[in-house]
């Protein structure tokens, strides 16, 4: 699953799991880090679920806020990951 | 080889008033999204009695430990309060005078909020090696939240408690090795503002929310992961061989936390103390590790890895065997 995944499928599959994180279903451009909606551990969650989905490994350096916040940052994100 | 340190006893001491967390005055003030949080963080009361300092509360337990032990410590550690009552003065000699340790060696250690126990134990470590004649070495800490409101957004509730732990080179419970590391960029994360501000209006606040749930929660969970690793390979053992876990108490959500992000599972022990007493501070750790010995959770000869983390930031991790007999006396 590393190479070649659909933008959309990445979109579809972090907002069908971001919603069920923070109980609301976000925009692709909306903030929920912004609106209070992610805690630490569902922070945890969200992280997990990305490397273990897309096969990752989120390494201290991509722990950048900006590219985690927003659904369509986390899908431009996991996509760079998954071409690399 | 790491210098001998082992702990001989524990003694926590706890004032009789309690609050239970849905009496809590500050909840009035919340908006309704903060008090729900506080009321799901897995506390159902704290102690709260301000008939005592964090000074009298450290001495309180002190005094207990020194009467049932009948020891004479030629060292005494004071882990700082995070609010002292008076600037200027010292808790540590004011903590010597209580206890009448006229002739022993005082200070004290901490800055670390929470951690703060890894210096003290680091430093009694150092001292006990570097002084034959000195035997026994005491550390205390009076736990009193810094402000009147002892919601700390959205981590955690602070009760009062009074903790003392007495250390030599031998005893039931032995300190096999310390880690410890800091990343001095999040000093300021939690702030309380005093200056032109009457206590009243204290309070702890969270400079971020956003770097505090993401940026130093996923760096907690990489520093504690390899803190993990290292130690387990430093001595020779893996997740295999630790019987049991425990970290301080912040909230339910804080435990799994720890537990998903190491793969751990926690002692049962650490929601109970989190349930009746609510978050303590440096004391946490230690009165975690002695109720999981006094229920069996860590049998003679068995060894267990103890977490702390604050938010300012620090992480520490600790090893420790449990040699049976003496371990289970946990003064009370």
């Amino acid at each position: 699953m590393r190479n070649g995944l659909p933008a959309d499928e990445v979109r579809g599959q972090l907002l069908e799991f971001v919603t069920s994180l923070v109980d609301a279903e976000p925009d692709p451009d909306e903030d929920y880090f912004e609106r209070g909606l992610v805690n630490s551990l569902a922070a945890l969650e969200l992280v997990t679920f990305v490397e273990h989905r897309f096969g990752i490994t989120v390494r201290a350096e991509d722990l950048d806020l900006d590219n985690f916040r927003t659904v369509n940052r986390l899908t431009g994100f996991v996509l760079v990951k998954t071409a690399g | 080889m790491t210098a001998a340190l082992a702990v001989r006893a524990v003694t926590d001491f706890w004032p009789d008033r309690a609050t239970a967390l849905a009496d809590l005055p500050e909840l009035a003030e919340l908006s309704e999204d903060r008090r729900q949080t506080c009321l799901g963080l897995g506390i159902d009361r704290v102690r709260a009695d301000p008939r005592y300092d964090a000074v009298e509360l450290a001495a309180s337990a002190a005094g207990k430990l020194l009467a049932e032990t009948g020891a004479t410590p030629g060292a005494l550690l004071v882990i700082g309060s995070r609010a002292p009552e008076r600037l200027m003065s010292s808790e540590a000699t004011r903590l010597q005078a209580l206890l009448g340790l006229t002739d022993a060696l005082t200070f004290s250690v901490g800055g670390l909020g929470c951690v703060s126990l890894t210096p003290a134990l680091l430093t009694a470590r150092g001292l006990l090696a570097a002084d034959p004649g000195l035997e026994q070495v005491l550390v205390v800490h009076g736990s009193k939240p810094p402000t009147p409101r002892r919601y700390r957004h959205p981590v955690t509730v602070s009760g009062d408690g009074g903790q003392a732990v007495l250390l030599s080179r031998t005893g039931p419970v032995r300190v096999l090795d310390v880690v410890q590391a800091t990343n001095g960029h999040y000093w300021d994360l939690y702030t309380v503002d005093f200056r032109d501000r009457a206590p009243e209006d204290w309070s702890e606040e969270c400079a971020d929310l956003r770097r505090y749930s993401f940026q130093l929660a996923l760096e907690g969970r990489t520093r504690l992961r390899e803190m993990y690793r290292e130690l387990l390979d430093r001595n020779g053992m893996t997740a295999a061989d630790v019987t049991c876990h425990v970290s301080q108490n912040l909230s339910a959500g804080a435990f799994r936390f720890t537990e998903e992000a190491l793969g751990v599972r926690l002692s049962p022990v650490c929601a109970r103390n989190l349930a009746s007493y609510g978050h303590l501070g440096p004391n946490d750790v230690l009165l975690n590790l002695y109720t999981a010995i006094a229920e069996g959770d860590l049998p003679a000869g068995s060894r267990a890895v103890v977490f702390n983390a604050s938010p300012v930031a620090a992480w520490s991790l600790l090893l420790v065997e449990h040699g049976g007999g003496e371990a289970e006396t946990h003064y009370l």
